[in-house]
């Protein structure tokens, strides 16, 4: 399903890269010149002498560059073709000798303050765009930044066309932006119910800063940027590429863990920081490099994650490998956006399966609670309790009416304590040990066997499970023979240190029984491990071994 | 009668004693409670006994390990137990009786009775005849037996494969478990019905039953009524 998503997804951005037309102009290298002369404009005039390529032009003064252009196609009939420049500096423009725009005030910047715009768009009048050799002229002047003396692009074709074609580029990469500021949104909201869940952070972080990214990148469109304020916005985007350039790779460490995590996190770090901080100037080429180190990492990752065969990994890769075929395919700013996309995509997924993983922990949970449940409400019903006690009291009874009856309230304590503690996950520890006594007056009158229980730094303030110290003293009268003077004692110990808490329980017994792996022996520590797990998830640690004296158990809760 | 008890619940193994003591009055020669499987099965071997009442949850232990033994012993066990859903196993192995606990006088009466009476069973839940083997104790299908022949105090069982495995258990105990599918055709012949072909009356007033495998077995001038009435 996910696969033919991401194909059909490829498929609507080759289409859409695919879709520019064949152009109708020819440019020629532009020429510069300092000064001012308005007849420079001229189309004929004779440029030779000019310089070409890149020079400084100090304070603003007023510098004239001119260009050669071959319109191929003459526009139709009351359709006029239109000029739209990328460059730097405020600027008049001259079609063939005619002034065609204005982009603030060249030579009065300092005294008139920043006007204009980065990216402008000018009409050409129908009757100057034949079929043929025409002449750009621009008379500009650049107070700030003064070595960009160049045309970034430059562009001709039918005016209405490129007004309308940016903004119907920058309308879709804004609905996608809202897609993935929706999403910043969303997992934001779950990690703020789940504060654990920090894959959940990275992924609303990354979603948000990809937001950003479309908006800082497509915002020229219909915000007028002066040029002095153009390498904010190039730096601001480099910022963003930095934090989204970390965090991918962030996110896929944690979804798969790999050995030295933290490590090669750092120096990772670091490489993206030199690189954002080394070639500073060089906008596009900081953004590459750290795209491509995003996607190196991310990659190795990928693979380790592939190799290790866990969930997700392998499209993970697909997306991956996806994004650099975008990038033969596609010009840099698209197939970044798209690569971007697509590597965003395979993270959702794998959010998505996360977090069907976790619903299925939570049911598996509940299931388990509710088995457990079952488990110690049985305990009371199970024939080899019931039945025997049944036995034993009847013959009491017969025999001994009043000691019946103390058999009898002992038996109905325990009953009474078990409907107390029936569905809790965490009991005071008093009540288990009531729970152990009173068990053990039931047993004495069964097997005739004088029980003793003792403590020893018991801390009432504590909780522990139900039914786990009672599963133990079943199994501990269950194996173990009296001693020679008909007894056998019970001893429940309590230490806590600033770690862990610990709970010793000791069988001091004649003949124990080293444990089968029979059904009993399976189920009363299946009981205890699972009540453990339910409780305090892996924190724990639980010991039952032999002992020259009976039998211990050493139970373990860390902090 | 000598009788062991297996049980490790002391108040109920002191109640089955004293009930025993109460119903076999003169009868009971020796009595012995045992409360542990391993000295159970010590004592078994080295002694004699006409009746073991066991218990099948033996200290957490499952005491079908301690039943195949006894049950493949000269003796009858009655299996005294809480967990009811064992009852159909315990048959099927051959115990003579199952008494869930709790139990009153009365039941285990009953019980007892069915060894002093020798009364056959109702109906044949036997699926198994354990067999002592050196070191181990073999399990028999019923349904691999053809008949079963008595040789002093121990049993022949003859089996659809032509061999022979030698029992413990009496011709009567045996006829007493695994009645009525078995019929004692003789005094010295246990067989089962489903395998005689046909009933030859030979020269003489002597009766045969012939197998289907073509064996011969002879049957016992009284018993060829009581047989023809029922099963021809």
């Amino acid at each position: 399903m996910n696969l033919r998503l991401l194909r059909c997804f490829l498929f609507a951005l080759i289409l859409v890269t695919s879709c520019s037309q064949s152009p109708v102009f020819k440019r020629y290298e532009t020429v510069f010149k300092i000064g001012d002369q308005q007849e420079w404009a001229a189309k004929n005039w004779n440029d030779e002498g000019w310089k070409s390529g890149r020079f400084v032009v100090d304070g603003g003064r007023v510098f004239w560059s001119r260009t050669k252009i071959d319109i191929l196609k003459a526009p139709e009939s009351l359709h006029p073709y239109g000029l739209q420049l990328h460059a730097y500096g405020e600027y008049e423009v001259f079609w063939d000798g005619v002034m065609i725009g204005k982009n603030g005030n060249p030579g009065q910047e300092a005294l008139l303050g920043p006007e204009g715009k980065m990216w402008a768009t000018f009409s050409i009048p129908t009757h100057l765009t034949e079929a043929g050799e025409h002449l750009l002229a621009l008379r500009s002047s650049l107070h700030y930044f003064s070595n960009h003396t160049r045309i970034e692009e430059l562009g001709i074709a039918y005016y209405d066309d490129l007004l309308t074609d940016r903004l119907i580029e920058s309308s879709y990469m804004h609905l996608f932006a809202g897609a993935f500021l929706i999403a910043s949104f969303y997992f934001l909201f779950l990690f703020l119910s789940d504060k654990k869940e920090y894959a959940m952070l990275i992924f609303s972080i990354s979603c948000f800063l990809f937001f950003l990214l479309i908006l800082a990148e497509f915002i020229k469109a219909y915000v007028p940027i002066h040029y002095s304020l153009h390498v904010i916005r190039l730096q601001i985007i480099g910022i963003l590429m930095l934090g989204i350039s970390f965090l991918i790779p962030l996110y896929f460490s944690m979804q798969f863990p790999f050995p030295k995590r933290k490590l090669l996190l750092i120096i990772y770090a670091g490489v993206l920081l030199f690189i954002f901080l080394s070639k500073y100037d060089y906008f596009e080429l900081t953004a590459n490099n750290m795209t491509l180190s995003m996607w190196l990492f991310s990659f190795g990752i990928a693979v380790f994650g592939a190799y290790r065969k866990m969930k997700g990994a392998r499209l993970v890769l697909l997306a991956l490998l996806l994004s650099v075929l975008i990038s033969f395919v596609a010009s840099f700013n698209k197939s970044l956006f798209a690569g971007f996309s697509l590597i965003l995509l395979s993270m959702f997924y794998l959010l998505s399966l996360r977090i069907k993983e976790q619903r299925l922990a939570y049911e598996t949970s509940l299931v388990q609670s509710t088995r457990l449940r079952l488990e110690l409400l049985k305990k009371n019903i199970q024939p080899h309790f019931l039945m025997n006690t049944l036995t034993s009291l009847i013959d009491w009874v017969e025999e001994s009416p009043k000691k019946g009856v103390l058999f009898i309230e002992a038996l109905a304590k325990e009953f009474d304590l078990f409907n107390q503690i029936e569905d809790q996950t965490l009991i005071p520890i008093a009540q288990e040990i009531a729970l152990c006594r009173t068990h053990l007056e039931i047993m004495a009158y069964r097997k005739e066997v004088n029980y003793f229980w003792e403590e020893e730094g018991i801390d009432l303030a504590q909780k522990i499970p139900p039914a786990i110290l009672h599963t133990l003293l079943e199994n501990g009268i269950t194996h173990s023979l009296p001693l020679e003077d008909n007894s056998i004692k019970f001893k429940l110990v309590f230490e806590s240190t600033s770690q862990y808490r610990c709970f010793t329980f000791l069988t001091f017994a004649a003949g124990v029984r080293q444990p089968s792996r029979d059904r009993d022996e399976g189920t009363g520590l299946k009981y205890i491990k699972a009540r453990l797990t339910e409780s305090y998830h892996s924190n724990w640690d639980f010991t039952s071994e032999p002992t020259t004296h009976g039998w211990k158990n050493v139970l373990k809760i860390y902090a | 009668m000598n009788v062991l008890i297996v049980e490790d619940e002391s108040r109920i193994a002191k109640r089955i004693e004293r009930m025993t003591r109460d119903i076999l009055g003169n009868n009971l020669h020796s009595l012995t409670h045992i409360n542990t499987l391993h000295e159970a099965l010590r004592f078994i071997e080295n002694s004699s006994l006409d009746l073991v009442l066991l218990d099948l949850n033996l200290n957490g232990e499952s005491g079908f390990d301690l039943l195949t033994t006894a049950v493949s012993g000269s003796f009858h066990t009655i299996v005294v137990s809480a967990y009811k859903d064992q009852a159909i196993t315990a048959f099927e192995y051959g115990v003579l009786d199952f008494v869930p606990k709790p139990f009153n006088r009365d039941r285990l009466e009953q019980a007892f009775n069915r060894t002093i009476t020798k009364e056959k069973t109702k109906a044949n839940k036997v699926k198994f005849l354990a067999v002592k083997k050196r070191h181990r104790i073999q399990l028999i299908p019923v349904e691999d037996l053809l008949f079963i022949k008595g040789a002093g105090v121990y049993t022949e069982l003859f089996l659809t494969d032509g061999t022979k495995e030698l029992h413990d258990k009496s011709l009567e105990k045996l006829e007493q478990l695994l009645s009525p599918t078995f019929e004692r055709v003789h005094k010295s012949y246990l067989l089962k019905m489903s395998e005689v072909r046909e009933i030859i009356v030979k020269p003489g007033s002597k009766y045969m039953a012939e197998l289907k495998n073509g064996v011969l077995i002879p049957v016992g001038r009284t018993k060829y009524k009581d047989i023809k009435a029922k099963w021809l």
